[in-house]
């Protein structure tokens, strides 16, 4: 552990939830709805809180082992000098990429929703910017700063979910299971990366107050993410219908383009955007703080600020070079990363909890601590 | 080698001392003689030059006659006083009684007021002197005594002029340090109220007491403010915010880490908070510290209102303050950038009142933002006697005829106007001075990337924001971190029944405010009585 930051249960479950919710809110609903059609509402909820329970059990089991270490801190520990050093790599590296993802996946946004004509590596430059003054300033300033940012962007989604009810047509949801179980199961893959995103759990644990309300945390995320992704969906649904929502690039920002109250309260996209912005710098800037405590401990550096820098420019590279196009990065999304996502999320942390169990790594620190 | 070194040493050492400035030349560090004349030389050349020293020569006793001087600066010493109480009872006096006149004998037999002290340096001599002391040199004594006769010449207690209040209490402090430390005394009849010395400058000496209630102080507070200010090594202060400058925790920031007052009821509500306040002499603002954004927003009139009144108005106040931050670039992002936010009436109507503006709307915002500043800024610095004329230049000339000009359009000013009418309902001053300087910032990242700069850069300030902490208080408390019990005084003001608990970041040394229950309710009526007495029993 890096910081002598200190991070509270709340807030714990606050950024768990703008880490899952501020980027899946746009990319996930549309392929799951082109997989799994009207009963896409299911699909968003079943599949992926099963696979992220198993996320946050295994993050947590192994971060209850290791309290005061993050993840790439104990890796060497558990699974030996040379194969632990090659993991943190590994994870350090997937951490940039995946941040070169989330960097490209908000200015792609930005980009589409209000500003066309400003080149994208501008709006990488501002987003990425901002969000690494957040991580310079450490985990607690972003806890702090999601914990005024997450209410307004959860009453941004309730709001717009609220002024779209009038206009839902029940019939959109039937007939209910056409196709089978599968295109339910096959559709809820698509947002596994999103919601497996807990398992930053491995690199916030050691800043928690209360070591023991991390689960209460996790299962509160489990739950209000849950509601909140099924929520979206078949809103989106219940107005747009299965066949147009699957052609949409970001059916809940249609949704808001879509309300029109009394015909004078409409068209406030924009400002709906700019609160959405917000919670995908706050993201990134939980992001960027990931990256540079994983770089740091990889590299045995004290000091995980001078990593920011290099991290920012990888990123904008990244971002600017691996996804040049809208296809290219949703490809990149739902064809790559849940694979990825699965490797990294789900089987490397329970392979790494197996072996520190076998190899009785870890684990007593806390017991003592806690008298 | 070693030797050669240690010289060096010393001679850095010595230029050390010197380049320190010198400000007791020569003979103030020596003792005083017993020899009248001497001392009255010596006097003469420290005060050289001080012509309204005065050296008044008499003799004590009738019978048994000892020279004595009495020496003063003129215009600190009441002449009365000094007639009355020193110079009549000891030149009528028959004889001293002891070989030597004693502050014991002073204080029991001549000297009716006041405490006397009796120094043998002269470099606490002569700084008493000039604090407003009167000394008293007797032949063959080789020390001072030294006689309080202040002269009362500060200003009455008067009405606040920066922090108006309807409803509540009229009185303000003053620069007169006694005074104020008296309202404060007069609003807290208990012993818990500290009062400590510090002293800072070192040419103006200005005296600061620190001032908190035992017990309830946040803590370690009063340790940490004493450290901060004796670290401070100047040679003067002159108001309050010096002191801010030299202890704030983060010295770059554009936000104020202090919270200043003139009002004694917000300071003692301060204080009953688990703050602390420093109260500087010679000037009528106080420092209270530690502060937050909230707290900044919370007029003493709150408290004095209904609540809901005073919740809706201070709701009226946080819409104000971001009002006069992002106003004119909210205008100017959705001008340029998304237009598609406005009904379309609104938008042609502000369409057609631009046409033939020859400046984006940047440019327009800046001429007429800037012009209010000047405004404004005059406003403060002339005369009274030209206020009239200063407002109707401002009103109509500057207004009106920016318009008929077309310079500027009639949506610019109205957003100017608005925007700088709301930043005068920020109760803290220092907070409506920051809001002033970040508008500007803001409305250069509207007008490159809109609402995203805007948002950008709003994220930005939270981010500092956040980081901020006054004394080990985060900035934002009550709402980053978030404390529950703790917003019932933040947007909005609750019942004062329902208050149980200081706040919680400051207040947590004796957390409870009041008795739990106090919720009042009507009378209960004969029947409800008996109802009452049958279930119970």
């Amino acid at each position: 552990m890096l910081e002598k930051a200190q991070i509270g249960s709340i807030q714990l479950l606050f950024l768990f939830l703008i880490l899952e919710g501020a980027t899946s809110f746009l990319y996930a609903p549309s392929p799951t709805v082109r997989i799994a059609g009207r009963d896409s509402w299911l699909a968003i909820s079943l599949m992926p809180s099963v696979y992220a329970m198993l996320v946050v059990w295994v993050g947590i089991a192994l971060a209850r082992r290791f309290p005061f270490q993050v993840l790439t801190e104990y890796l060497p520990e558990v699974a030996g000098k040379i194969p632990g050093k090659l993991l943190a790599t590994g994870y350090t590296c997937y951490f940039i990429m995946l941040t070169s993802a989330i960097l490209s996946q908000s200015s792609s946004f930005v980009q589409i929703a209000i500003l066309r004509q400003t080149p994208p590596l501008v709006l990488n430059l501002i987003l990425s910017g901002v969000a690494a003054c957040g991580a310079y300033l450490g985990i607690e300033v972003i806890a702090r700063q999601n914990e005024l940012v997450w209410p307004l962007w959860a009453f941004s989604i309730v709001f717009l979910a609220i002024l779209a009810l009038k206009d839902i047509n029940c019939e959109n949801f039937l007939p209910f299971l056409e196709n089978g179980v599968m295109p339910v199961v096959k559709g809820g893959t698509a947002s596994f990366v999103y919601r497996g995103e807990a398992f930053l759990v491995l690199m916030l644990y050691p800043y928690l107050k209360q070591k023991n309300e991390a689960a209460k945390a996790a299962g509160l995320y489990l739950i209000i993410t849950t509601l909140f992704n099924a929520l979206a969906i078949s809103v989106t649904l219940g107005v747009f219908g299965d066949p147009v929502t699957s052609h949409m690039l970001f059916p809940y920002y249609e949704l808001a383009r879509y309300i029109s109250i009394a015909r004078f309260f409409e068209r406030f996209q924009s400002l709906i955007v700019v609160i959405w912005i917000a919670g995908t710098i706050v993201k990134l800037a939980g992001f960027y703080h990931t990256c540079s405590i994983a770089a740091a401990t990889t590299l045995g550096s004290s000091n995980q600020r001078l990593f920011l820098l290099p991290i920012t420019v990888i990123t904008l590279l990244g971002s600017s070079l691996l996804y040049d196009n809208f296809l290219k990065l949703v490809n990149f999304l739902f064809k790559v990363l849940p694979y990825n996502a699965v490797a990294f999320q789900l089987l490397i942390p329970s392979l790494i909890l197996l072996v520190s169990a076998v190899r009785n790594k870890g684990g007593k620190q806390l017991g003592n601590k806690r008298t | 080698m070693f030797q050669w070194f240690s010289r060096l040493f010393n001679l850095i050492k010595k230029r050390h001392k010197k380049s320190y400035p010198e400000l007791l030349p020569g003979k103030e560090n020596r003792v005083l003689s017993s020899s009248l004349e001497k001392n009255k030389k010596v006097i003469k050349g420290i005060f050289n030059r001080c012509d309204d020293l005065v050296i008044r020569e008499f003799m004590i006793g009738r019978k048994k006659q000892v020279r004595a001087m009495a020496v003063f600066f003129e215009p600190l010493v009441n002449p009365d006083l000094l007639h009355h109480i020193l110079l009549h009872p000891l030149m009528s006096v028959e004889q001293i009684p002891l070989p030597e006149i004693t502050v014991k004998w002073l204080e029991e037999n001549i000297i009716p007021n006041g405490k006397i002290i009796e120094k043998s340096r002269w470099a606490e001599v002569t700084y008493h002197i000039t604090t407003g002391l009167l000394g008293l040199f007797v032949e063959g004594q080789p020390s001072a005594l030294l006689i309080s006769a202040l002269e009362k010449n500060s200003r009455q207690i008067d009405q606040p002029t920066a922090e108006t209040v309807i409803r509540g209490p009229a009185d303000a402090f003053n620069e007169d340090l006694r005074k104020n430390i008296a309202l404060l005394r007069k609003r807290l009849h208990t012993s818990r109220l500290a009062v400590e010395d510090l002293e800072v400058g070192e040419v103006t000496k200005t005296a600061v007491k620190l001032v908190y209630l035992k017990g309830y102080v946040m803590e370690g507070l009063a340790e940490e403010i004493k450290k901060r200010v004796r670290r401070i090594k100047v040679d003067s202060i002159l108001g309050s915010g010096q002191i801010e400058e030299y202890i704030q925790d983060s010295p770059y920031s554009p936000f104020n880490h202090l919270d200043i007052t003139e009002r004694p009821d917000k300071l003692t509500a301060a204080l009953l908070e688990g703050r602390a306040a420093l109260i500087i002499d010679n000037t009528p603002f106080c420092l209270i510290i530690p502060t937050t954004l909230t707290s900044q927003f919370q007029s003493p009139e709150d408290y004095y209102n209904r609540y809901w009144f005073a919740s809706f108005i201070r709701l009226v106040r946080w819409l104000a303050a971001l009002a006069s931050l992002f106003l004119p670039s909210l205008y100017i992002a959705i001008i340029t950038f998304h237009q598609e936010l406005l009904p379309t009436p609104l938008l042609m109507s502000i369409l057609v009142s631009r046409e033939g503006i020859p400046f984006p709307a940047l440019v327009e915002a800046l001429i007429m933002d800037v012009i209010f500043e000047v405004l404004h800024e005059a406003g403060v610095r002339l005369p009274r006697a030209f206020g009239q004329a200063v407002s109707i230049v401002g009103a109509i000339v500057l207004g009106q005829a920016a318009v008929s000009a077309g310079l500027a359009s009639a949506p610019m000013v109205i957003i100017i106007s608005i925007t700088a009418i709301a930043s005068f309902t920020i109760p803290s001053i220092p907070l409506a001075n920051t809001v002033r300087i970040l508008r500007f910032p803001f409305m250069f990242a509207a007008s490159s990337f809109g609402l995203l700069g805007v948002m950008a850069l709003l994220l930005l300030l939270t981010f500092h924001l956040c980081s901020l902490r006054s004394f080990g208080v985060p900035y934002l408390s009550p709402l980053a971190p978030l404390s529950f019990s703790d917003l019932k005084d933040a947007l909005v003001r609750a019942p004062a029944w329902m208050m149980l608990l200081r706040p919680q970041q400051t207040g947590y040394a004796e957390p409870k405010r009041q008795a739990a229950g106090l919720k009042p309710h009507p009378p209960l009526t004969r029947e409800k009585v008996v109802n009452r007495g049958r279930r119970n029993g």
